[in-house]
């Protein structure tokens, strides 16, 4: 549903939406469900940006558009706004805490809440890329052979 | 004679530079990243037989055309308008591109198809409020929030991105209008928290805000950097980081007004 409101706020064409819908179910359900094996967060959003990822390129050549269009909408939600938060919490938490104990515990949660944003992030957004390198020679020299002038 | 088919080709080259400098930046502004950029201009370069050399920016792009020969050669510079996100401009000019190649449109052809989709209608503006507010719902849905916390962050969501669209359009700096959308989601969720009606962890006060964060900067702040176009991939980067640090304020504002722990 996220997914969805997104492709309207990039003014995606109509005739993808529905794609993206399904695209971002498939990111979630794969995070989801490797979480439920007790993986790593941060492997699990890897996992689930390169489904789209590697998705998005079928789609691509189906519905005559660039990947970039389903693989963004797709993937923004999951990103971790609620560590987020916690982390900006924490950061504002520790200007104003001078104790010691409770100083410790609050430099623990904030550090902890801010790598594992940031590592989502970063495999998020390669986590899409991926296919996209991985299969970037194979698709160019698909579509263009048959649309070169000589 | 040959100096005749020179000013000839030369004038065509020249038209071809507009009309490239005009689909690049379109691009740029939709939200394309740099090596999709090039790809598409060396593309539709191709196709008419000259080569390209680019300079791509944030706020500019520059191109040199060239013919096999480089017996002469076309310089232009054209700034990039405001960055609006756009996907329908991106996937119209990559189904161009290709159209191009294979039927030898000439470039006033090119020119009204771009005139044309700058044109293309956005989705009704009720309709994209609407669906933003349910993306929000969306949200706090998969952060377990309950039935009453997804109907005000619907509801925050929804404001929010109105306040952002007005702000927009009464022409304030772009950070700004974040965060006075961030600020009004914010208040409007954190409400609800204060007056008991929410969940005690605020799921709502959090992601009523997440339909501001930066992804497409993000993404392609990082398909950059891994493209090698790193200079443009820093550029991204601190964009997003600073529309974030606009969201983080705009939700401390608000937190600061009713003193949430």
């Amino acid at each position: 549903m996220a997914a969805l409101g997104f492709a309207a706020l990039f003014n995606v064409p109509a005739r993808c939406l529905p794609i993206i819908f399904l695209f971002g179910a498939v990111g979630i359900f794969v995070k989801l469900l490797l979480l439920l094996f007790g993986i790593n967060i941060v492997f699990a959003c890897l996992a689930g940006a390169a489904a789209i990822g590697f998705l998005s390129i079928p789609a691509a050549h189906y519905k005559h558009a660039p990947p970039l269009i389903f693989y963004i909408p797709a993937v923004i939600p999951m990103v971790p706004g609620i560590m987020a938060y916690r982390m900006m919490l924490g950061l504002i938490k520790l200007t104003e805490s001078t104790q010691t104990l409770n100083y410790n515990t609050v430099l623990f949660e904030t550090v902890n809440n801010g790598l594992k944003v940031l590592f989502i992030l970063i495999s998020l957004s390669v986590g899409v890329i991926v296919p996209m390198l991985l299969m970037r020679k194979e698709s160019i020299k698909h579509v263009r052979v048959p649309f070169s002038k000589k | 004679m040959d100096q005749a088919i020179k000013s000839v080709r030369r004038e065509e080259m020249k038209q071809l530079g507009k009309v490239l400098l005009k689909a690049g930046t379109m691009l740029m502004s939709a939200g394309a990243n740099t090596g999709r950029i090039r790809n598409t201009i060396n593309r539709i370069a191709s196709a008419f037989d000259y080569s390209v050399e680019l300079h791509i920016s944030q706020r500019a792009l520059s191109l040199t055309i060239m013919d096999e020969e480089e017996s002469s050669f076309v310089s232009k510079l054209r700034r990039t308008p405001p960055h609006v996100i756009n996907f329908t401009i991106l996937s119209g000019i990559s189904k161009m591109s290709w159209n191009i190649v294979q039927d030898n449109w000439s470039s006033e052809q090119i020119l009204a198809d771009l005139e044309r989709l700058e044109k293309m209608p956005h989705y009704h503006r009720w309709m994209v409020l609407s669906l933003v507010g349910l993306a929000g719902a969306g949200f706090c849905a998969l952060a377990n929030g309950s039935p009453m916390d997804l109907l005000f962050t619907f509801l925050a969501s929804f404001l929010g991105l109105f306040v952002r669209q007005e702000a927009v359009k009464a022409n304030f700096n772009p950070y700004l209008a974040i965060y006075f959308a961030a600020l009004t989601a914010s208040l409007i969720a954190g409400g609800a928290v204060k007056l008991g009606l929410g969940h005690a962890d605020s799921y709502a006060f959090v992601t009523s805000v997440l339909f501001l964060i930066p992804g497409v900067p993000l993404i392609n702040s990082f398909s950059d950097i891994i493209d090698g176009n790193i200079q443009n991939g820093i550029t991204r980067g601190v964009n997003a980081l600073v529309i974030s640090f606009s969201i983080a304020l705009g939700i401390f504002t608000s937190t600061f007004i009713y003193q949430f722990q």
